[in-house]
């Protein structure tokens, strides 16, 4: 099977250092019932370690998919400004 | 109110360019243009002077007609006026006949107390640009800048040298050329993205310049590309590594002083 | 006074359609997308029906960058170790080269190129970070804080919707709104790709595969042919990917490729690009209202996609959505009109055509393609008559009407039950 990183290394993104249009609420995940993000996001940008939630927004390709995931109020979701995020090649 | 110009170049996203497994040639048909990234540098140095002073911004391309798009990414972020030298007489020019001709549209322009450059360009990496526009217009300059100042008739440049900075007073008119990352380059706006785009761009071509043709282009061109060899990177030896290991490389790049905490 | 007569927010199918209808037909025009180049951002399965953008460019067969035309339709049922496939090929889709494979960061780029030409203003690179709203009329968008102004603000901006959802326009997403899109571009030569589908000049295949073998999960596979790569992907309903809990969606593509008739179709491949998309599956139930004081709202942002197991489709919607649009806001402009009465004219447009007509013939649909029979036991059922009547076993054979009630008992279907649930999928399909 090949390994999701490696997938995603297909993508071209041109990241947005100063400006994360995902933000998570540590505090609500924190006492998250399911965690479904992590099963749910196709970017694997939701990991667990030792039992927290570790978000990073640099592999994100902008689906939405975690907005609707997050039942819990803790995801703030928006697209990133200025033509910056992942770039479809083919699309 | 200072007079400013900024040389710009449309380049090949370097990310897009990939090498044909066949012919192991470049394959840049596939890549997006963008703005020569350090050129993006020079114009955030250009914008932040005129925030400060006051000023009106020029931008300046020697490309083909769709290098129009590079331009207008420039008037998006603040530049005032957009200029786009296209002939086919200056198509295949190395960098002697590109500042040549860059350097008689400046004057054509009426000349410019400053002139911005990238330090240089991605897709050659040579330098020569900005160094040669001085050159051809007999002014002072700087190279490699990484901020830049003004008080009146000098500007105020720093720039790394190894182990130090090194600060210059350089006299009015001069040109500059502008490090990668020397700056945060502003976004666009909408507002101004729909100015720029309604503006458009003024195309400036041999019938203006007057150039003789065996001076500029190809013709023009003292260097000639003999051969261009792809360097091919061999796959590098991969070690799967579990978290005890990651702690310890971290430990010694934190020693070596590579990593700060 | 506005700045412009339009504005449309995203340059899909459905922005770029309408932009490029109200552009000709004079009005001023501004489309905006959050990529650049406009459409960059925008991924789907890949194969367009192209018959409505013959009404705004009757020439986009030989100028659109398509990818195959399709003239071969399959639809596979898959189990662990077999597949049971209906293939559909037709001289009848090669004489009418109506759908087409295509790469949308090659197609959108160059449907915003005709909106251009067409005389839109087109803006790439900008996110548009609200809409402006006074006296409860839309009047514009804004971004960096400016107010950018139109008589008539079109809503494309696809299924997430953030525009219309934050102005609560549109109720916010929920799991039973969406399916999962997850896709991968595999490269292959021409010369492969044609070899292992049995194609020819510039000839294409549309598969759609429904996933039989991950236990609980409603999994939907496709597989369609471009000039030199393959879009190949899977399709998981929200709710149901939430109800198993336990599978990574980035790994539902790889099970798919390992399975043992696909493997085969992209060995040697390279996948070239990942990528995922939420497909608005919802139907009635999620479409906003369509239309109100100077907005309209199109393609995936209303809601307007379809799938019904054979055909998954969007483009089309989203390209006719996009034209009853730009009608409406051309009328409109004519009457000087844009208040919400006179642009339910839109509305009315859409139900005269298939796209809402689809939506209202097939509302129960869901219930059809989500039905957790249709993965986890209609394909082994077809597996096993299969096997029980074309497997030589030195066994007496059975006549079909003994091999259909054995296979079924084995699979706990209940006579009566299985019949009911064939009559209603009958009555729904």
């Amino acid at each position: 099977m090949m390994d999701i990183k490696e997938r995603l290394g297909t993508l071209k993104y041109d990241v947005d250092k100063e400006y994360a249009h995902i933000t998570v609420d540590e505090k609500i995940c924190e006492k998250c019932p399911h965690h479904f993000c992590v099963m749910a996001c196709p970017a694997q940008c939701y990991t667990l370690q030792n039992g927290k939630l570790i978000f990073n927004y640099e592999d994100c390709v902008e689906c939405g998919t975690c907005s609707i995931a997050c039942d819990q109020g803790s995801v703030t979701w928006h697209y990133p400004k200025a033509g910056k995020g992942v770039i479809y090649k083919f699309g | 109110m200072l007079k400013m110009a900024v040389m710009i170049k449309q380049v090949p996203d370097s990310q897009d360019i990939t090498i044909d497994p066949v012919t192991k040639t470049l394959n840049r048909t596939q890549a997006r243009n963008i703005v020569n990234p350090p050129d993006m540098n020079a114009l955030e140095a250009a914008l932040q002077l005129k925030d400060k002073y006051g000023g009106e911004i020029t931008v300046i391309t020697m490309g083909p007609p769709m290098a129009d798009s590079a331009l207008l990414e420039c008037t998006s972020r603040g530049a005032d006026k957009a200029v786009l030298v296209t002939d086919r007489v200056f198509a295949g020019a190395d960098t002697w006949p590109t500042s040549f001709t860059l350097a008689t549209t400046a004057e054509y322009l009426g000349g410019f107390d400053i002139i911005f450059c990238g330090e240089e360009t991605t897709d050659s990496s040579t330098g020569h640009v900005g160094p040669g526009i001085a050159e051809f217009l007999g002014v002072e300059q700087a190279t490699y800048i990484h901020s830049i100042d003004y008080q009146d008739p000098y500007f105020i440049v720093e720039r790394e040298i190894e182990g130090a900075v090194e600060t210059l007073k350089i006299g009015k008119p001069a040109v500059v050329t502008v490090v990668l990352n020397a700056n945060n380059p502003r976004r666009p706006t909408l507002k101004r993205k729909i100015e720029a785009f309604r503006k458009g761009v003024t195309t400036i071509t041999n019938k203006e310049l007057k150039l003789r043709p065996e001076c500029v282009g190809l013709k023009g061109s003292p260097t000639v590309v003999k051969d261009m060899k792809t360097m091919v990177d061999k796959p590098k030896d991969t070690v799967k590594i579990g978290p005890e290991e990651i702690t310890k490389v971290v430990e010694v790049l934190y020693q070596r002083g590579i990593v700060k905490c | 006074m506005s700045d412009f007569d339009a504005i449309v927010v995203g340059a899909g199918n459905a922005g770029s359609s309408a932009a490029i209808y109200m552009a000709s037909k004079g009005l001023n025009v501004l489309l905006v997308d959050r990529a650049d180049p406009p459409g960059a951002k925008n991924l789907s399965g890949g194969v367009l029906w192209g018959n409505d953008l013959a009404q705004i460019l009757p020439k986009w067969q030989s100028e659109a960058p398509l990818e195959r035309f399709i003239n071969n339709k399959k639809l596979g049922f898959l189990t662990e170790k077999s597949s049971f496939m209906l293939d559909f090929k037709t001289q009848i889709f090669e004489e009418n080269k109506v759908g087409y494979t295509v790469l949308r960061s090659k197609f959108d780029p160059w449907l915003a190129k005709k909106a251009k030409e067409a005389g839109a203003l087109v803006i790439p690179g900008i996110t548009v970070e609200s809409l402006a709203i006074k006296d409860r009329k839309v009047i514009g968008i804004v971004e960096s804080g400016d107010t950018i102004t139109a008589d008539v603000t079109l809503l494309a901006e696809g299924v997430n919707a953030r525009l219309a959802i934050e102005a609560g326009l549109k109720r916010p997403l929920r799991d039973s709104d969406v399916s999962l899109g997850i896709k991968e571009i595999i490269k292959l030569s021409p010369q492969k790709i044609e070899d292992r589908f049995n194609l020819k000049n510039n000839s294409g295949v549309a598969s759609e595969y429904i996933l039989g073998f991950l236990g609980e999960l409603n999994v939907g596979g496709f597989l369609y042919t471009n000039k030199d790569s393959l879009s190949l992907g899977v399709v998981v309903p929200m709710e149901n990917l939430r109800e198993n809990g336990i599978t990574h969606s980035y790994d539902l593509i790889e099970m798919f490729k390992e399975h043992p008739s696909i493997a085969p179709l992209i060995e040697g491949g390279q996948v070239a690009e990942y990528g995922a998309h939420l497909i608005p599956e919802g139907g009635l139930e999620m479409m906003p209202k369509l239309y109100g004081n100077g907005y309209m709202i199109l393609g995936d942002a209303a809601g307007f996609a379809f799938s019904n197991g054979l055909v998954l489709q969007g483009m089309n919607y989203a390209i006719l959505s996009g034209i009853k649009a730009g009608e409406t806001a051309v009328e409109a402009k004519l009457r000087n009109n844009f208040s919400e009465q006179s642009l339910s004219a839109y509305e009315e447009k859409l139900n005269s055509t298939y796209v809402l007509k689809d939506l209202k013939t097939f509302k129960d649909i869901r219930k059809v393609t989500n039905n957790p029979m249709m993965y986890n036991t209609y394909p082994k059922l077809l597996e096993s008559i299969m096997l029980e009547t074309l497997w030589e076993r030195g066994q007496p054979k059975k006549k079909i009407r003994d091999v259909l009630s054995s296979c079924a008992s084995n699979l706990n279907m209940g006579r009566i039950k299985t019949l009911r649930e064939f009559y209603y999928i009958y009555r729904r399909m």
